[in-house]
């Protein structure tokens, strides 16, 4: 803004009269400033004060509201400068107002804060900057006004110098976009004061950003509110300044970096974050773009590697940058074989899914059974009772582990603690935990539990002698009538014995562990050396037996002597006798092997009875005493059980349940109860983990029941809400997370809705789960009628029905359009060593193909068997045979085979989900962003950076065609996809019997994924297909990526059976056509289904689809010779 | 087990089994073979390699009071076994097995033509058991043999004799078979199975492996436990990337080795981890077990 010229002020005294025609605020206002203004302001003053007020007001029609704001400002303006200064200001106002009135407005409303923080002589600049907004719209000035109002605010903390680079900056933004303008300015009020020194840095950060990119700027505004002022000044200015770096970096935000370079300071520790900025600095020097993505990755490599080491990755990285940017930004996105491998190399910790492959086989090979492996933070996140997401467990299904071990210093010694805590929960299995049985009688032991009696009073009402429990599948106990308790299971019903049931549990996970540690060393020698070296470092990390309360410390007692320490065992001597018998009864565990869950469960008692007897009160330390040393030889085995008399303990723990239901604070007959303090549950054994064998048992009785079928005969009722809300309710073992609401009603509601869902998950058969009567969902109509010389109907296979729907899909053969043939000669390349290597196996069958023929008329060569036979023949008088030759013959081999491709839309799905962000599926808002996305994803049409499944086995075909021909065995290609019955899509890659021809390639570059997997009819029209060759051994060869599925293919309830027992049914008919099929799958959760749809036929699944393209040979190859 | 130290030359007709081979019977295999072959009914012997077929048929020749030859098709030197006792025929099929290499063929010598009985025919006429191991290995012409010697009539043509063989009473035709190959070119046809009683023949629980084990190798009873204990756990993953389990077989050599004072993870390694698979993913697991079973 130019300076007003000088302009004398009127020397004709301003009156009220010339206010009078405005609105009568304006005119209040004037007299209550200048009643404020006259006793400070010489008279000559005070005029041109009120003449420049005057002079606004009549500028334009609405500047009187400028000339009322000026009154009321002035008093307040006037007191912080002197009169010359004073009138600068109103001048400079007045001028505001030449420009527009509600820029003035805003001005003079903001002046009395501002002067307060500004010099004077910055008055006129702050205005410019002001106006400097301003373009005459009436978006600019309201932008224009918000800047003056926030000036107040934004002076407190930043400098005036700040304040006018803050003003330029939303000047260059405000011409491109006054929206974004204003929504920065509005962000930049909270954000700016808390930036401190670096204010400046950051907004010289938004204008660049402004100059390249100005759509990104709020979002920079966004991640910088967010990450920014969490950061120390020493953090945030090296961080600023990398984003600078990066603003002009192709492919790189700077806002993303903000944000994730504030996340990942903020997640390492302190000491380390400088550093890990240097690093990000000097690797901005080589590849800018790189830079973020090491930040964002770098808290996660930190979880596997020290500092020093994570340096070295850097540097590896950054070397690898100066040379391809892109290289190195992939490299720290950790999309780089050569990223893992370096911090594999680097780290002594190992991730669960490198060796969860290994683990699942070795604990499968131990239990006999279909174990899987999963990390522990799965069976977490189905809240069905588990809560701790490192801890090894298992539900008697599955094993549960740590994401990643890194514990000791050596991957060796890591991995063996996979495989200590992974044979541990296997041994869950495999010894029988929740094969638990309430009345099978332990191999040690009298048996107490025949004489408890049910406990746990649920119903207040009721007297205890008169309840009776039946456990599921179990008769009622005999003897006592009343009401039946069904139990869940028996580890329920055996539970509810103790009025303590969380003692009784952990003195029950104590000795179980004991028990199974046994088992263990005693059955897998080879495992003792690290199972022993586990023990003692768990030793190490138990709490002091002197730190605890008596119980509590008996308990800790009774922990130490199952990891196996026999010195320094202290107890409280008052319990010294207590504490021997538990030693006693451990040790009994211990050294016998071959002890069963019952036996654990009698030992359980016996403890229980005797812990429960123990007041947990503080004991001082010199009350403890060290129990000594026994001969352990003279340790009889069933010796001083006479200790423990059955029918004193029955009565006690049922005398304990009385008091418990009678009244919480009566006393029961022992002396001193309920003096001691909250009993805690012992510290865990980190390598034993979590178990829950109520949970377990239930869990796994049903998927067991489920596999073992029917033979028992005795029904199984099905599970109800309430029984399982009573077992929730009793059970020691259903932990609720921690919430900060503290509303474990709703929780605990939740944890029941997927407990039922995980038990219907495993009950396919048992239909009471789901939500109403299973309706038909099929659609309507009869039998189809083929529609054209190349559509074909199909039966259907109904398995509820047990028959067939006649005529019941409509198979349409069409023929695979043609592509380009480059996808055929770009695989054969990519793969060139791998095709060399299979072409060589199939060589390798050739000769058994070109097997020597013998005994023909005309041949290659004499057959000196048959040249010999003849010459006999001659002597003996006989005719000799004139079949003396032999030859190569081809005809040895007559092989048929049918690839059936699923080209089902699952297969579009990206092979590596990690590499492919979601937001690049999401379409932007913006619509120029949309366009720029539009043509990005055109592009990738034409050419994908990413695999597909479909991709894969596409490769899979071509390498396979390729051996083919080298063979001559005839074969053809289809693929198959379709949607609803009547139109299912079946595809002529290559006919058999048609010739290799260069229109093969091209129809293979055209296999894409499209609608369902309707199997059943494809597999029909195949076999026929297959049944019309002469070929002596016909094939099928079914590759697919997951369970068949169509619309209609299934019914409600029966969901996915349907369609598994069509495709089955459509096996079988091809089998008895003499085609022997064979499915190939990638579904990686195949197993479950392929059991019942591929049972008694051929079957594989392959971990990694990427195996694809080299097994298909090598299985079709074993296959068929 | 005793180690021969140089090998010995026996005739045919002298050979004979010295002492009872060592065999644990499973169920009523041995008396459901004598039922058979007092019944003269064939008996087919079916199971994973290395499940003790042979030897059973070793036991059974020996139990049955019979000597043994074993006739290699290459090798049809055998004169006419001893008074009384009948052979034990034994022959490995090959795929190159024709119906000539079983029944005999005419030989050129200086003077003329020799004839000259095949194994099987020798069988035939002395009576005695004729085994042909991995019996789907021939080729297909040898069914047609097979056939008329396998149901009433127990006859064997020598068409270049022009002759018609009745079989002696004693004689007996057993075949083996492991249908678990995967293989869907090798089966055999329903006519031909139809004409044998079959015998299931499966690894033995791990008690009964650990004796055979113990005996067969020599290690002591714990070790031979172990190595059990180890086949069990392998063939629990029978269907889960493993073809073929371990066989006692090589469950044995294993215990050779360990014998022979090589460590018993490696003798494992060499012997059954690396004789089962060749992927590394599943050898590595399988090295793991080794490793839990033995110190």
């Amino acid at each position: 803004m130019t300076q007003d010229p000088e302009r004398p002020a009127k020397p004709t005294r301003v009156g009220e009269s010339d206010l009078e025609h405005l609105p009568p605020a304006v005119l209040e206002k004037f007299r209550r400033a200048r009643g404020a203004l006259k006793n400070r302001l010489a008279e000559e003053t005070l005029d041109q004060w009120a003449a420049q007020g005057v002079a606004i007001a009549r500028k334009t029609v609405r500047s009187w509201e400028a000339a009322a704001e000026y009154f009321d400002a002035s008093p307040e303006v006037q007191r912080q400068l002197p009169s010359g200064q004073f009138l600068r200001w109103a001048r400079t106002g007045a001028s505001l107002c030449d420009d527009s009135p509600s820029l003035a407005v805003a001005y003079f409303r903001a002046s009395p804060g501002a002067v307060l923080r500004l010099r004077p002589r910055y008055i006129d600049d702050w205005a410019t900057i002001g106006r400097s907004l301003y373009r005459g719209t009436w978006k600019s000035s309201a932008l224009s006004c918000r800047l003056f109002e926030s000036a107040p605010q934004m002076l407190e903390s930043i400098s005036f110098e700040e304040f006018g680079q803050f003003g330029t900056f939303l000047e260059v933004l405000s011409r491109r976009s006054y929206d974004a303008a204003g929504e920065c300015l509005a962000q930049s009020l909270e954000l700016l004061p808390k930036l401190g020194g670096d204010t400046s840095s950051f907004i010289a950060l938004a204008r660049a950003q402004t100059e390249t990119s100005w759509r990104e700027v709020k979002a920079l505004f966004d991640s910088a509110s967010a990450s920014l002022p969490n950061l120390t000044p020493q953090h945030r200015g090296p961080l600023l300044s990398l984003a600078r770096r990066l603003v002009n970096t192709r492919g790189a935000n700077p806002g993303n970096a903000l944000s994730d370079g504030a996340a990942a300071l903020n997640a390492i520790p302190a000491d380390q974050r400088g550093q890990l900025l240097q690093l990000a600095d000097s690797l901005a020097a080589a590849a800018p773009a790189a830079a973020p993505e090491f930040l964002r990755s770098a808290p996660s490599v930190l979880e596997r590697v020290t500092f020093p080491q994570l340096q070295e990755w850097q540097a590896e990285g950054a070397a690898l940058g100066r040379d391809n940017p892109d290289a190195a930004t992939a490299f720290f996105r950790m999309e780089s074989a050569r990223s893992e491998e370096i911090l594999d190399a680097l780290s002594s910790g190992i991730e669960l899914s490198r060796v969860s492959d290994i683990l699942r086989m070795y604990c499968r090979a131990l239990a006999a059974r279909e174990i899987d492996i999963q990390a522990s933070q799965q069976l977490v996140d189905k809240h069905i009772g588990w809560v701790e997401g490192d801890a090894p467990t298992t539900e008697g299904t599955t094993i549960y582990l740590p994401a990643v071990v890194n514990r000791y210093t050596s991957k060796d010694q890591n991995f063996l603690w996979f495989k200590v805590i992974s044979t541990h929960q296997t041994g869950h299995i495999e010894f029988g935990s929740f094969d638990f049985d309430y009345e099978r009688p332990s191999t040690m032991f009298s048996d107490i539990r025949p004489l408890l009696k049910a406990g746990r009073n649920r119903d207040p009402q009721q007297p205890l002698t008169e309840q009776r429990d039946t456990p599921r599948q179990l008769n009622p106990e005999p003897g006592e009538g009343g009401i039946e308790t069904a139990f869940l299971t028996d580890m329920s019903r055996f539970f509810n014995r103790f009025s303590d049931n969380q003692l009784a549990l952990d003195v029950f996970t104590v000795s179980e562990d004991t028990r199974l540690d046994a088992r263990i060393m005693h059955e897998y020698r080879g495992i003792v050396k690290p199972y022993l070296l586990t023990q003692r470092n768990s030793i190490e990390q138990r709490p002091a037996i002197e730190s605890l309360p008596a119980r509590q410390a008996l308990l800790e007692f009774m922990v130490r002597i199952s990891l196996g320490q026999k010195d320094d065992l202290r107890a409280p001597r008052e319990h010294a006798d207590a504490a021997r018998k538990v030693r006693r009864l451990v040790r009994m565990l211990r050294n016998s092997p071959l002890a069963t869950v019952e036996d654990t469960a009698e030992v359980t008692i016996r403890i229980y009875a005797l812990l429960e007897q123990i007041v947990n009160e503080d004991i001082p330390e010199d009350e403890f005493e060290t129990i000594e040393h026994e001969d352990s030889q003279a340790e009889p085995q069933e010796g001083g059980l006479e200790d423990f008399d059955p029918e004193s303990i029955a009565e006690q723990l049922a005398a304990g349940m009385q008091t418990d239901s009678e009244n919480q604070n009566e006393q029961a007959d022992g002396p001193e109860d309920d003096a001691g303090l909250q009993y805690q549950a012992p510290q865990e054994v980190d390598y034993r983990g979590e178990f829950k064998p109520e949970l377990g048992q239930l869990l796994s009785q049903l998927k067991f029941d489920q596999m073992e079928g029917d033979g028992s005969g005795e029904s199984m009722q099905p599970i109800s809400a309430e029984q399982l809300q009573e077992l929730m309710k009793s059970s020691a073992e259903m932990e609720l997370e921690p919430s900060e609401n503290g509303n474990e009603n709703q929780q605990s509601d939740e944890m029941l809705q997927n407990l039922m869902k995980e038990l219907a998950r495993r009950e396919p058969g048992n239909q009471n789960f789901s939500q109403g009567p299973i309706s038909h969902v099929d659609e309507e109509g009869g039998p189809l009628q083929p529609t054209g010389r190349n559509s074909y109907v199909y039966d259907e296979w109904d398995f509820r029905a047990n028959e067939y729907k006649p005529k019941w899909c409509l198979v349409h053969e069409k023929e695979m359009a043609d592509g380009e043939p480059s996808f055929y000669q770009e695989t054969l390349s990519n793969y060139a060593s791998m095709v060399r290597r299979i072409r060589k196996q199939f060589e390798l069958v050739v000769p058994e193909m070109y097997r020597k023929v013998k005994r023909l008329e005309d041949g290659e060569e004499h057959d000196l068997d048959a040249l010999i036979e003849a010459v006999t023949d001659l002597r003996t008088g006989h005719t000799p045979d004139e079949k003396l030759f032999w030859r190569r013959n081809k005809t040895e081999r007559s092989v048929a085979v049918a690839f059936l491709l699923d080209m089902s839309a699952s297969t579009a799905e990206a092979i590596d989900e990690a590499k492919r962000g979601p937001d690049d599926w999401a379409a932007p808002d913006d619509p120029v962003e949309y366009m720029v996305w539009l043509r990005s994803r055109r592009a990738e049409g034409l050419r994908r950076s990413y695999k597909r499944i479909i991709d894969v086995e596409k490769e899979g075909i071509v390498l396979l065609v390729n051996a083919l021909e080298t063979l001559g065995d005839d074969y053809g290609i289809y693929g198959f996809s379709g949607y609803g019955r009547e139109n299912v899509e079946f595809y002529v890659i290559k006919d058999i019997g048609e010739r290799f021809s260069a229109m093969v390639p091209r129809r293979i570059d055209r296999i894409a994924p499209l609608h369902a997997t309707r199997m059943g009819p494809a597999i029909r029209h195949t076999t026929a297909k297959l049944a019309a060759q002469e070929a002596r051994s016909r094939f099928m060869f079914l590759i697919s990526d997951g369970r068949p599925q169509d619309r209609g293919y299934s019914r409600e309830g029966v969901e996915k059976e349907y369609a598994v027992h069509d495709t089955r049914m459509a096996l079988v008919e091809a089998r008895k056509e003499g085609v022997t099929p064979f499915c190939l799958t990638v579904d990686r959760e195949g197993h479950d289904y392929l059991k019942t749809m591929m049972q008694d036929f051929s079957y594989e699944v392959l971990p990694d689809i990427n195996l694809l393209p080299q097994r298909l040979p090598q299985l079709y190859r074993r296959l068929t010779t | 087990m005793a180690t021969q130290t140089e090998s010995r030359k026996h005739r045919v007709e002298e050979f004979v089994v010295q002492s009872e081979p060592f065999y644990v019977p499973i169920t009523d295999e041995v008396e459901i073979f004598e039922a058979a072959y007092r019944q003269k009914v064939p008996v087919l012997l079916k199971g994973p390699t290395g499940t003790g077929k042979t030897r059973f048929v070793e036991y059974m020749a020996w139990k049955l009071g019979q000597p043994l030859t074993v006739a290699k098709p290459e090798a049809k030197r055998a004169a006419d076994a001893p008074n009384g006792s009948i052979p034990l025929v034994t022959v490995a099929c090959h795929e190159d097995m024709t119906a000539s290499d079983l029944v005999g063929r005419y030989l050129l010598d200086a003077q003329g033509t020799r004839w000259i009985d095949g194994p099987l025919t020798k069988a035939v006429k002395v009576g005695g058991i004729c085994y042909l191991d991995e019996v789907v290995e021939a080729r297909k012409d040898t069914t047609v043999i097979i056939h008329p010697l396998t149901d009433h009539r127990r006859i064997l043509t020598i068409d270049k004799l022009g002759e018609v063989v009745e079989a002696a009473d004693a004689f007996l035709l057993v075949v083996s078979y492991n249908p678990g190959y995967q293989n869907a070119l090798k089966d055999l046809k329903h006519s031909t199975r139809q004409r044998f009683v079959a015998l299931e023949f499966d690894f033995p629980d791990q008690e009964r492996e650990a004796r055979i084990i113990a005996h067969e190798s020599g290690v002591d009873d714990e070790s031979a436990a172990m190595l059990a204990k180890l086949g069990e756990k392998i063939r629990n993953l029978r269907e889960h990337g493993l073809e073929e389990a371990a066989s006692t077989r090589v469950l044995i050599y294993a215990g050779r080795l360990i014998e022979e004072g090589v460590a018993p993870r490696r003798a494992c390694q060499v012997s059954v981890t690396w004789g089962i698979t060749d992927d590394p993913q599943i050898q590595r697991s399988l090295d793991e077990v080794v490793s839990s079973i033995f110190p």
